[in-house]
């Protein structure tokens, strides 16, 4: 269970990047953050794990037991540990493109061993099965010895997720992770990651409307670094045009229409996207 | 008769012209005349070398022919110009990864980078020569002396090297493996090294041809080897006995040269494949 209080992002100048964003999220959501580009959704994802510092709020993460672990205002030692619980996944992968597929899935629970192992060591047997089991559930098991640098696009995508399953966080957040990949990449992610969501819940951003109309269990809508919509993952068009409204160069028939597709039985188009 | 064609690409006398460098002529000018003070500053003349050419030619007759059986008694010293350079090569790698990381924007705070920044510049702009001399007065003539002092001209060049392919890594890569929760030490265990490792071996290879020839010269010096038969037939004025040991020094050198571009063309292109 996560929950977001009040976060606010100010610049030096006074600008205001994050205002005030509160939301809570339950075990066994799947939530879609949508917005037009510099909404401030990836901004939201990285003040949640303790990338970028926040100026006013808290974000804290319950576990098994009621442990809480905040990230935005401690550093060090305690954001390590806080940080192990959440399985980020980003847009471009940014796997570690030297390594193999293995290592970069096992790189996911660094956070639970010691540094001085890890360099004198590395890692064990049993770390390199379980992370082939997680490698297997994304269907990259053969890959396991392969060097990262020569996959594609959408299998260094599901190689994140391995290692974001691999790492077994209390939930994960991923940054756009569909953004740069194919209409069927795209699909087969999201259909990667929605099951992911029984057990852990998974907060992203998105710019497809119609992905989280069929994915996703609830959908935050940003704009200017407010949250101006939380509710179901269907919108309607005058819904999305409030979200979208600050993007003056799309003409109202350009505007995402979340409910083309399976929703209303019409066939989505060729390109997957709206349209 | 030329085509309206073989007109078009018939270049003529007068479609050259030098007017396109006329932007040039000032500073063609300018570096013209620094140059000449320079040389009349330094003395330069050319009627002193075209003598001393000369006499420089006959001179080269003494070294020739090379003393063929002097050729055993030079292996052991060139063995010892190799293992200087052997040793100082890798364990001036390993020093300059240490360096690196503290030389680099984006691992070191900014005191110790512009601390190590400095040692590093310092160090290369003293000559290795003088670097020997010291160490000799410590440590006494001898091979030692030439290792400790390569070492410090490896990390010279190998540190900055190094600072400065950390400073070039993706930083979303590092930032992604810190989201795991790992530690500055796993970070660059795992995000840092490995992107700058394979650029490090193909540079060290490099350094390694550069310290034979640095061991060659640091052994007239004090540091043992073929560079002190060189330097002592020399002073002995056994011209032919010399020249064996120039000969010598010149095949480790080239050797060197040889084996480290095979080695490194290798590393490298493995980087680029699987």
């Amino acid at each position: 269970m996560l929950s977001v209080n009040s976060l606010t992002k100010r610049l030096p100048d006074g600008t205001v990047l994050l205002n005030a964003i509160t939301f809570t999220v339950e075990k066994g959501e799947f939530v879609g953050i949508l917005g037009p580009s510099g909404a401030g959704k990836s901004l939201t994802m990285r003040c949640m794990v303790g990338l970028t510092s926040v100026s006013a709020g808290s974000v804290v993460f319950t576990g098994e037991q009621g442990r809480t672990y905040t990230t935005t205002t401690i550093k060090g030692n305690d954001l390590r540990r806080a940080r192990r619980n959440i399985g980020v996944i980003f847009q471009g992968s940014n796997l570690v493109k030297r390594l193999t597929v293995l290592e970069n899935v096992m790189i996911g629970r660094l956070g639970r061993i010691h540094p001085l192992r890890s360099w004198l060591y590395g890692f064990t047997d049993r770390e390199a099965e379980e992370a082939l089991e997680a490698l297997d559930r994304v269907g990259l098991a053969s890959f396991s010895g392969r060097q990262t640098g020569s996959l594609s696009g959408g299998e260094m995508q599901r190689v994140a997720i391995a290692r974001a399953i691999y790492q077994r966080p209390l939930c994960y957040l991923a940054d756009e992770p569909i953004a740069s990949l194919d209409p069927k990449n795209s699909r087969a992610i999201m259909k990667l990651l929605q099951p992911l969501a029984k057990d852990h819940p998974i907060v992203g951003s998105f710019h497809q409307p119609d992905m989280t109309a069929e994915f996703c269990t609830r959908v935050l809508g940003l704009r200017n670094g407010t949250i101006v919509y939380d509710g179901p993952p269907r919108l309607t068009r005058a819904q999305l045009a409030e979200i979208y409204s600050q993007d003056l160069s799309l003409e109202p028939e350009e505007m995402p229409d979340a409910m083309s597709g399976p929703v209303l039985g019409r066939p989505v188009t060729s390109t997957g996207h709206w349209l | 008769m030329t085509s309206a064609v073989e007109r078009s690409f018939a270049v003529r006398w007068r479609d050259f012209s030098l007017g396109r460098y006329r932007r040039h002529l000032r500073r063609l000018m300018l570096l013209a005349a620094l140059v000449a003070l320079a040389a009349w500053r330094a003395e330069v003349n050319m009627h002193d070398l075209i003598t001393g050419l000369g006499r420089g030619l006959s001179m080269v007759g003494l070294f020739l022919p090379p003393k063929w059986d002097a050729f055993p008694e030079m292996i052991e010293p060139a063995l010892v110009t190799v293992l200087i350079a052997a040793t100082a090569t890798p364990i001036g790698a390993l020093c300059s990864i240490l360096f690196g990381l503290a030389a680099a924007r984006n691992i070191a705070p900014a005191w110790l980078r512009a601390a190590t920044r400095t040692a590093i510049a310092l160090e290369r702009g003293i000559p290795e020569i003088v670097i020997l001399l010291i160490l000799v007065a410590a440590f006494g003539i001898g091979p030692f002396s030439g290792v400790v002092a390569l070492v410090i001209g490896s990390i010279g060049m190998l540190g900055k090297l190094v600072g400065d392919a950390i400073e070039e890594i993706d930083p979303r890569t590092v930032e992604s493996v810190a989201c795991t929760g790992a530690s500055s030490a796993q970070i660059i265990r795992y995000a840092v090294l490995p992107q700058v490792l394979p650029s490090l071996l193909a540079n060290s290879m490099f350094r390694f041809e550069v310290n034979i020839r640095a061991s060659v010269l640091l052994g007239a010096v004090g540091a043992g080897g073929i560079g002190y038969e060189l330097s002592t037939a020399m002073s002995q004025v056994e011209y032919n006995k010399a020249a064996t040991a120039a000969l010598v020094s010149f095949a480790l050198v080239l050797a060197a040269e040889r084996a480290s571009d095979h080695l490194r063309s290798k590393v490298l292109s493995r980087g680029q494949l699987a």
